[in-house]
Order: C-alpha cells, then sequence, then structure tokens
C-alpha cells in the first residue's frame, strides 16, 4: 500500500481531536444549565457545532490527501538531536512555570536566557552571556519602575 | 549551584525583611484592580490611589487582572500571602452579586478580610429618550404585556440582578421569563444596546448614564438612592414607594485576604480615613455622581454582607441561581 | 457660529504650547510603549492616565490621543523585527513584514508601514471631521443582527490568508474557534472548557495566544535547527521604500484607510479584524497575488493602513455618541468625565471649540507621528542586526514579561508557552497560523451576537434578515463564498490538466 501521505494523517488527527471533544471532553467540561428554553440557546450548541466541523474538514483533508497529485513531499531531513533538543526546550519551560512564582521572574529569566543561547549553540557566548544579565535588569527596571507593573520578586532576592 | 546560592543569599535578605516587619508597609503594596482599564472600578481606583498613596508612604503599584466578572483578579488575591502586600479592589458585581448568583465561583465572601468601602454609585434605570415609556409604572405596564428586555454587562453583573431585581419590587410576576435579559459585552456595550434599541431598558450606576441622561439620548426613570441625583430628572425607589430598592447600589471598596492581620486592616482603616478627605479626589468622584462615605472595616463587612443576603434571598426566591 | 469661527475658537484652545508638547510626548509615548510586546497601546493609554488628572481638559485628551495614535502604529515595529506583534492590532503585519525583515528588506518594510500608517491616520482624521454625524448615526443601526451578518462576512478574509490550501487554513480557523469558546458562557453564565481552573474561566488571554503562536515557533525551529541561522545577520537592506512603490500601493492605502475607517466607526470591532479584511482586500485585488505572505511591501502597507485608518474613526462613536468603540477610548471617555466633559451630541453644541481643538490636535498628530515614527524606525532597525543567537533568547524573555504585564498574571505565561509548541506543529505541518488567530477573535463575536440576537427575537431567525444592512453583508458573504469555490474548482482543474506536474 502506498505510503499514507502527510495531508491524510493531519485530516485523521483532526477527526480523532473532534471526536474525543464531541464525545468526552465537551459532556464533561461544559456545563449547561436544565432550564435552556432552545437548543440555539444552549452552551453547547456552539462547541458541538464547531466539532462537527472539524470532522468535515477532517474528512475533505483525508480525501484530498489521497487524490492529490503532490509528490509525497521531502521528508525534511532528519536533524541530529533535533528532538532532544526541543526537549529540552520544553523541560526548561515547565521549570519556567515552576520558578517564576518562587525565584521572581528576574532571576527566572537570566537562567532562561543562558540556557536558551547555550540550546542553540551561540556564536557569540560572551555576548550572550552579557545580555543574559543585564537584559533581564533592563526590562526589570523598565516594567517594575516605568510602567509601574508588579513583576513577580520570588521568595528570595527582591529587587528595589 | 546556582539556585543554592540564590537561596543562601535570598535566606539572609528574607530573615532581614521578616525581623523589620513589624513597621508595614515597608515596600509598595500591589493592589489589584479585577476589572478592566477605563470600567468604574479601574477610574474608582486609580483615582483614590494618589491620595492613598501619600498617606501610605510607599507607592501603590495598580495591576489590572481581568476576566471572569471580577473572578479571575479576586481569586489571585485569595491566594495572595496575607501580608498585607497584595490588597485588591472589591466591587458590587465580584462581591456581592457574583457570590450570590454563582455557586461555581472559586471564592465566597469568607475568603477576603474587608478593609474598607469607600465609594457608593446609586442606580439607576433608564430607556431610550424617543421612547414612548416616561416612567415606571409604564414599563412595568409594558413589561406585563411582554416584549420588553434589559441588557446587562453579563451575567451575574450587577446590572443583570438589578434589571431583574427592579421588575421583582415592582411587581412583575416571573421576571425572569416575563422580561428577556440580553447580556452584553461590557457596561459600555450595555448601555449603547439601549441607545440602538437592541434592549428596552437598564439599571446601572448613575456614572455609566450621565453622560448620556445629559445629552437627552437615554430617559431616566427611577434611582434607587434615597436623595434624587443631580442630573437625573427621576424620581427616587422611595418616592415611588420602593424603599427596598435602596440595596441596590454599586460600591467601591478594599479587601486583603482572608488571614489579613488585625493591625494592618487597622493601618487600611486609618489611611482610608485620611486619604478620602483629600479635596480633589472628593469633587473628582462627585463629578461622576458617586458618593464618597468610608466605612471601616466592620462597617464594611456589615454593609457587603446585608447587600450580599438581601441579593441572595431574591436569587434563591426566583431560582436565579447558576449551578453549572 | 460659522465654520471659521468654529475653527478659530479651536485654535485659540490648541494654539499654545502646551497643547502640541502634550500630542508630541503622547505619540512619543505611544510609539515607544507600541514597540515593546506586551506593553498594548492600551496598557500605554490606562497608564497615561493618570498623569492627566492635573491637566487642562485639551491637552489632557490630546496627550491620550497621541498615546493611542503612536501606540497602534508603534506595534508594526516588533512585528515586522522579530515576529511579535506589539499590539494585536499589528498581527497581519507579521504577514508580509517579518519575511521581508528575513529577505533583508526590514528597512523597506518598516518605511512603507510608517508611510501606508500616517496616511491611513490623515485620511481617518479627515473622515473624523467630515462625516462624524452620519457615520456615528450609522452605527447605531448596528444591533446584535447586523454584528452577526458583519462578523460572518469578516469570516470570509480567512480563505485569503490561508496560504496554498484553504482547507488547511479552516482546519487552523476550527482551533481557533475552538479555543475561543473556553471560558464563561455570555447568556448562562456557566463553566466551558474551564477544567475547574478559575484561570481559565476568563477565557484564554488574547495576548498571549497571539505571541504565543507568532513568536515562539521562530525560537522552536532555531532550537530544532540552531545550524543554518547561525551568525547569519539579516542586515537591514536599502533603507527607505521609494516614492514608485508608495505609488504602486497607494490604492490600497486608500482602500484600507476606508475600510479602517467603516470598522472603527462601528463600536465593538477593532483595529485587528479591520487590519486582516484590509489585507485580504489587497490580495485578493493585487496583481502580485501570488507573493503575499512572502514579503510582499503591498502586504504590509495594506495591514498598516487599516488598522491606523481605525485610530481616528473609533472617536466617531465617542465624540458623536459618547460610547466608547474599544477599550482605549473607554479609557478616553474616563478621561473627557474627569474634566468634567460628557461626550454625546450635546458636546458638539455646548463644547464646539473643544471639539475643534481636538480636531486641529489630531490632524496635526499625523505629521507628529510621520517625525517621531522615522525616528523610531531609525533606532529600532538595528534591532536586525543582532545576532540570531543573542536575539532569539532575548525574545524568549521579552515576550516572557510583556506577556505578563498585560494581565498580570503568570498563568498566562503558561498559555503563550503552550500555544508555542501548539503553533510549532501547525508550522512544520504548514497549517497556516493567521486564519486561527483571525478566528480566535471574531468567533466569540460571532457567537455572542447571534445568541443576542436569538434572545431579542425569542428564537426567531427571521431577525437575521431584518433590515436593508443585514441583506447587504448577506449577499457579500454570498459573493464572496462563491467567488472562493470558484476559485478553488479552477485549481483543482488545472492541477488536473498538468498530470504530474505540481
Amino acid at each position: 500500500m502506498q505510503r499514507i501521505k502527510r495531508q491524510s494523517l493531519i485530516g485523521i488527527a483532526s477527526i480523532i481531536v473532534a471526536a474525543v471533544l464531541m464525545f468526552a471532553i465537551i459532556p464533561t467540561w461544559v456545563s449547561s444549565p436544565s432550564n435552556v428554553r432552545n437548543i440555539v440557546l444552549s452552551p453547547l450548541f456552539w462547541p458541538y457545532i464547531l466539532s462537527g466541523l472539524t470532522v468535515l474538514i477532517g474528512l475533505g483533508l483525508v480525501v484530498t490527501g489521497f487524490f492529490t497529485t503532490d509528490p509525497v513531499e521531502p521528508e525534511q531531513p532528519a536533524i541530529s538531536g533535533g528532538y532532544g533538543r526541543l526537549g529540552i526546550l520544553a523541560a526548561i519551560m515547565t521549570l519556567t512555570m515552576f520558578a517564576l512564582p518562587r525565584l521572581g521572574m528576574v532571576w527566572t529569566s537570566m537562567l532562561i536566557f543562558a540556557a536558551t543561547a547555550f540550546l542553540i549553540r551561540t556564536s557569540h557566548p560572551r555576548a550572550a552571556i552579557i545580555c543574559a544579565i543585564t537584559v533581564p535588569l533592563v526590562l526589570y527596571g523598565f516594567f517594575a519602575h516605568v510602567a509601574s507593573v508588579a513583576i513577580p520578586q520570588g521568595n528570595y532576592v527582591r529587587l528595589p | 549551584m546556582k539556585f543554592a546560592k540564590f537561596g543562601a543569599v535570598g535566606a539572609l535578605v528574607f530573615g532581614l525583611a521578616t525581623a523589620a516587619a513589624a513597621e508595614y508597609p515597608e515596600r509598595p503594596v500591589n493592589m489589584i484592580i479585577p476589572f478592566g482599564a477605563g470600567g468604574a472600578t479601574d477610574i474608582s481606583a486609580r483615582t483614590i490611589a494618589e491620595p492613598l498613596g501619600k498617606v501610605v508612604g510607599k507607592p501603590l503599584i495598580m495591576a489590572n487582572v481581568t476576566g471572569a466578572g471580577g473572578a479571575t483578579g479576586s481569586v489571585a488575591a485569595m491566594n495572595a500571602k496575607p501580608d498585607g502586600y497584595t490588597m485588591l479592589f472589591t466591587r458590587v458585581g465580584s462581591h456581592s452579586v457574583n457570590p450570590a448568583m454563582k455557586a461555581t465561583l472559586p471564592y465566597t465572601l469568607d475568603d477576603f478580610r474587608y478593609v474598607t468601602v469607600y465609594e457608593i454609585n446609586p442606580f439607576a434605570c433608564a430607556v431610550a429618550a424617543d421612547s414612548d415609556i416616561n416612567s415606571m409604572d409604564d414599563l412595568v405596564a409594558r413589561a406585563r404585556e411582554g416584549g420588553v428586555s434589559f441588557s446587562s454587562s453579563g451575567v451575574g453583573s450587577g446590572l443583570h440582578l438589578g434589571g431583574v431585581m427592579v421588575m421583582d419590587a415592582f411587581g412583575v410576576e416571573d421576571p425572569l421569563n416575563q422580561v428577556t435579559h440580553i447580556p452584553m459585552d461590557g457596561g459600555g456595550a450595555a448601555a449603547t444596546a439601549v441607545l440602538a434599541g437592541t434592549a428596552t431598558f437598564l439599571c446601572t450606576n448613575s456614572s455609566a448614564l450621565a453622560s448620556f441622561v445629559s445629552n437627552g439620548q437615554l430617559k431616566p426613570l427611577m434611582v434607587t438612592t434615597s436623595e434624587p441625583v443631580v442630573g437625573f430628572d427621576a424620581p427616587t425607589a422611595a418616592d415611588l414607594g420602593k424603599p427596598e430598592l435602596e440595596q441596590l447600589v454599586g460600591w467601591t471598596g478594599i479587601a486583603g485576604p482572608k488571614d489579613l492581620p488585625d493591625e494592618v486592616a487597622a493601618k487600611w482603616g486609618e489611611w482610608m480615613q485620611a486619604a478620602a478627605g483629600d479635596e480633589e479626589f472628593v469633587s473628582r468622584m462627585e463629578a461622576v455622581g458617586s458618593i464618597i462615605d468610608v466605612m471601616s472595616p466592620e462597617e464594611a463587612n456589615d454593609f457587603i454582607r446585608t447587600q450580599y443576603n438581601t441579593f441572595k434571598d431574591l436569587v434563591d426566591r426566583l431560582g436565579m441561581r447558576i449551578e453549572g | 457660529m460659522s465654520f471659521l469661527d468654529s475653527i478659530a475658537a479651536g485654535l485659540s484652545l490648541v494654539g499654545n504650547f502646551e497643547a502640541f508638547a502634550a500630542l508630541f510626548v503622547g505619540v512619543l509615548i505611544g510609539t515607544i510603549a507600541g514597540a515593546i510586546p506586551g506593553m498594548s497601546a492600551t496598557m500605554a493609554v490606562a497608564l497615561t492616565l493618570p498623569f492627566t488628572f492635573a491637566m487642562e481638559a485639551v491637552p489632557a485628551i490630546l496627550l491620550l490621543l497621541g498615546v493611542y495614535k503612536g501606540g497602534i502604529f508603534g506595534g508594526c515595529i516588533p512585528a515586522i523585527l522579530i515576529k511579535t506583534p506589539g499590539t494585536p492590532a499589528s498581527s497581519a503585519t507579521v504577514l508580509d513584514g517579518y519575511p521581508m525583515a528575513e529577505k533583508g528588506q526590514a528597512g523597506k518594510a518598516l518605511g512603507m508601514a510608517l508611510w501606508a500608517s500616517c496616511t491611513a491616520d490623515l485620511i481617518s482624521n479627515l473622515s473624523l471631521i467630515l462625516f462624524a454625524g452620519w457615520l456615528a448615526s450609522f452605527a447605531l443601526n448596528f444591533g446584535p443582527p447586523e454584528f452577526f451578518t458583519l462578523i460572518l462576512f469578516s469570516l470570509t478574509i480567512i480563505a485569503g490568508v490561508s496560504g496554498n490550501s484553504l482547507l488547511k487554513g479552516a482546519l487552523s480557523a476550527m482551533l481557533g474557534l475552538l479555543l475561543a469558546t473556553v471560558g464563561l458562557d455570555l447568556v448562562y453564565g456557566t463553566n466551558r472548557l474551564t477544567f475547574g481552573d478559575p484561570n481559565l474561566m476568563g477565557g484564554l488571554n488574547f495576548i498571549a495566544v497571539l505571541i504565543g503562536l507568532f513568536a515562539m515557533p521562530e525560537v522552536m525551529s532555531m532550537v530544532w535547527d540552531p545550524k543554518p541561522h547561525e551568525g547569519k545577520a539579516r542586515g537591514l537592506g536599502s533603507d527607505s521604500v521609494t516614492f514608485g512603490e508608495y505609488k504602486r500601493c497607494f490604492r490600497t492605502i486608500v482602500r484600507g484607510s476606508f475600510i479602517g475607517v467603516f470598522l472603527g466607526s462601528i463600536p465593538g470591532i477593532g483595529a485587528a479584524p479591520a487590519a486582516f479584511l484590509s489585507y485580504s482586500e489587497a490580495r485578493r485585488k493585487s496583481p502580485n497575488k501570488a507573493n503575499f505572505g512572502k514579503g510582499e511591501v503591498e502586504g504590509v502597507a495594506a495591514s498598516e493602513a487599516g488598522n491606523n485608518g481605525v485610530a481616528g474613526a473609533t472617536l466617531i462613536p465617542l465624540l458623536a455618541l459618547g460610547v466608547p468603540g474599544d477599550v482605549i477610548t473607554a479609557i478616553i471617555i474616563g478621561a473627557f468625565m474627569i474634566h468634567g466633559l460628557q461626550p454625546g451630541p450635546m458636546m458638539f453644541v455646548l463644547n464646539k471649540d473643544l471639539i475643534y481643538g481636538l480636531f486641529i490636535g489630531l490632524i496635526v498628530s499625523s505629521f507628529f507621528l510621520f517625525f517621531i515614527g522615522s525616528l523610531a524606525i531609525r533606532l529600532f532597525k538595528y534591532v536586525a542586526d543582532i545576532p540570531r543567537g543573542v536575539l532569539f533568547p532575548g525574545v524568549l524573555v521579552l515576550c516572557i514579561y510583556g506577556v505578563f504585564a498585560v494581565n498580570n498574571n503568570i498563568f498566562d505565561v503558561g498559555v503563550m508557552f503552550v500555544m508555542g509548541w501548539v503553533g510549532y506543529v501547525m508550522l512544520r505541518n504548514d497549517i497556516p497560523a493567521a486564519p486561527f488567530l483571525i478566528a480566535f477573535i471574531l468567533g466569540p463575536l460571532l457567537e455572542n451576537n447571534f445568541r443576542q440576537a436569538m434572545l431579542m427575537s425569542g428564537n426567531s431567525p427571521e431577525i437575521l434578515f431584518r433590515g436593508p444592512i443585514t441583506w447587504f453583508f448577506w449577499f457579500l458573504t454570498l459573493l464572496t463564498v462563491a467567488a472562493i469555490i470558484r476559485a478553488g474548482i479552477r485549481a483543482t482543474r488545472s492541477m488536473r490538466s498538468k498530470p504530474g506536474a505540481g
């Protein structure tokens, strides 16, 4: 059998997502009061319509994906370590969410800056380190003192 | 490693900080405004911030945390450390109508410690100027026939409850089905809806209606204070024999998380007394139709709970509670 | 009072140093604030408001208007340079502005954005002065049924920004519409898809979604494959846009300006849809259709004309009716009230001098905008020279600060990260992001106005056809959909006729 084309895969994925929405997520997480007089006004109406349309579009993608005369797109050449680096970025982001309220935004940003700069193998490591320290401080100065935004300070070191 | 170093330095600074905490406040105070910029709460908050900041002696950092009719900002304040460095501006919608109407609200009145209510806004009901409704009696008669609607700034807003409460007080039976509620996106849109004929009437803060009334675009039918409101050629609720509607007023206050220490609450009481005497503040707020009346923490608590109970009774009696 | 007398009276109000200084400072603050992602024009106006309390009425309002206009323009600078729209209104500018910067034409894109912005601003101000009364009474004819049909029509612009595959564009739009349903239900106040989290009750923050969708995927692509970009500076390219190019885009700019004026004078639409509508119209009419989305200068012109066209026109409902068209004008109304002025029809009678003073100030503001804008471009375009190994981590950190500042909520930073991954998956699969964004903006408006109309009529769908405005938009929608289907069939045929190719 011919290799399934990417477009069809996207179509299948969107049908699955829509089905999960329709049969699991919407019934559980969209609550509708019992006294709704007309189905059109129900909070459920619009989400169901949208899920239904998504299924139709998904079917369209599957069908056109099978019949399209486009050659199978050349896969992007695998880049060594690409997925690994994306995984690290995801980890950095998760840690960020954990650290922001505890360490404070300034210190967390310095760590993020340094970490991502090395993740993308910067060719200017020295400049990156200097910026990693100064950029968050400058931004803090601007947001906290000029725009008077309450930048999270964390539990440890407070900046003036 | 870096983490540990921060921790060590931090512990030192933190230790110093707690030692000196006797003198509250020793750093800027975060003031959460749970509604968007430009709204009644925001204007009120930013106007009081000026004299209040001077009295407090440390900067007050105003932070709009908007969403879900004030719930997002209120939750942020509820979960903050009760050290007096995060305070919340409370408002009729977020702290008496919403708790009375919504079963699913992620907070209750008991999650906060109210330090003051400083501004009261009378409610007024109005219809479009070209409407042939000229009095509350006309409106009620029309409502009994059916086909009357009112606009609000959303479900669970003061405007929503206000419209129902007024209809109920004037003896319209089953007001939830007899009168159609059309929720709009915010207070400005609610007034526009009446102007454009989308809805028949609305009941909202007099400040939100003042310019429409003075421009002859909307016709006021009633105000809910015991005294007539300047610029509103309309009878008071008491004149119309419905003094119970005097509970229907907008207000703005300040609260902290529920474990706020007594001395912090007491300090806020003093500060508010001093700040609200500021002449410029008073004249500015009166220019938008508000009444400045600073309540002590105890008075504020009683005031909010009385209003909440009135609303709660109405909601329970009519079955307006939102359960989902 | 005759027209000339009014102008003279107005001049006497603005004809002093203070008024012009306030206007100048306002435009300056606005441009800087707009250029910082997360510091939207709204926030800048809100922050400036307390400073105006102590000022005279005219300088105070001119200061705020200056901030507003500067902010709307300033948003295009980061949109072009780092694919991060400074304000939601400039998201359409990303579509062609960023590819131009990638090609080393940042200077040209910024120059065109400035020319288009100032032209549109001037047209918008003139429309305000000439048509305020007429447009305002027209805008009041817009109830929920009219809005519903207008927004339904606006959704057809999705076809214009879908790129190669209409189906993928539609899929992207569906995702946007679905995500926009998160939050409290309008009519019943119940929770929808909030998963019990109070942070989701207010819905997803628009700016967090916007920045997540556009800026974050760039960082991720860089992480995926650091090599090809390494050490490559993009350069500025030719500094300025030529007069020939301006002339070529002039029709587009004028069309965009009037789209902006029209949508701006109707309360509740805002600048972002205007920019997208102007963009998609320009693409439909342009001979360079194929180049749109790949760095076409006309696309930048269209988008910036659309969003700046709104800026003057939102004052039409404000001054003529006292109705705020968006959040920014709601704040400006606050400033009027603080000074004891009540915008509305009576103001044209009672405070005629003030109105004309504001008009004169507005006209001058277009020129200030041009002057300050060209300075800002000269300063900011050096961002294009920063090596990417330093620029991208900086963008990441800047976005974290900016997204937090919008609503003072750390949760929004998480929303931005998650949307970043969604955007990255879409990017890898050639699913365009712009339809997602348009749908995310228009979806709630469509649903809410539909339900409001149903409430008004007691569930009778006839109300959706209640008058000439609704008929007009139904007609336009049908026409556009027919055109899209025809174009789709033609594309399929041409593909079939040359088998093996394409």
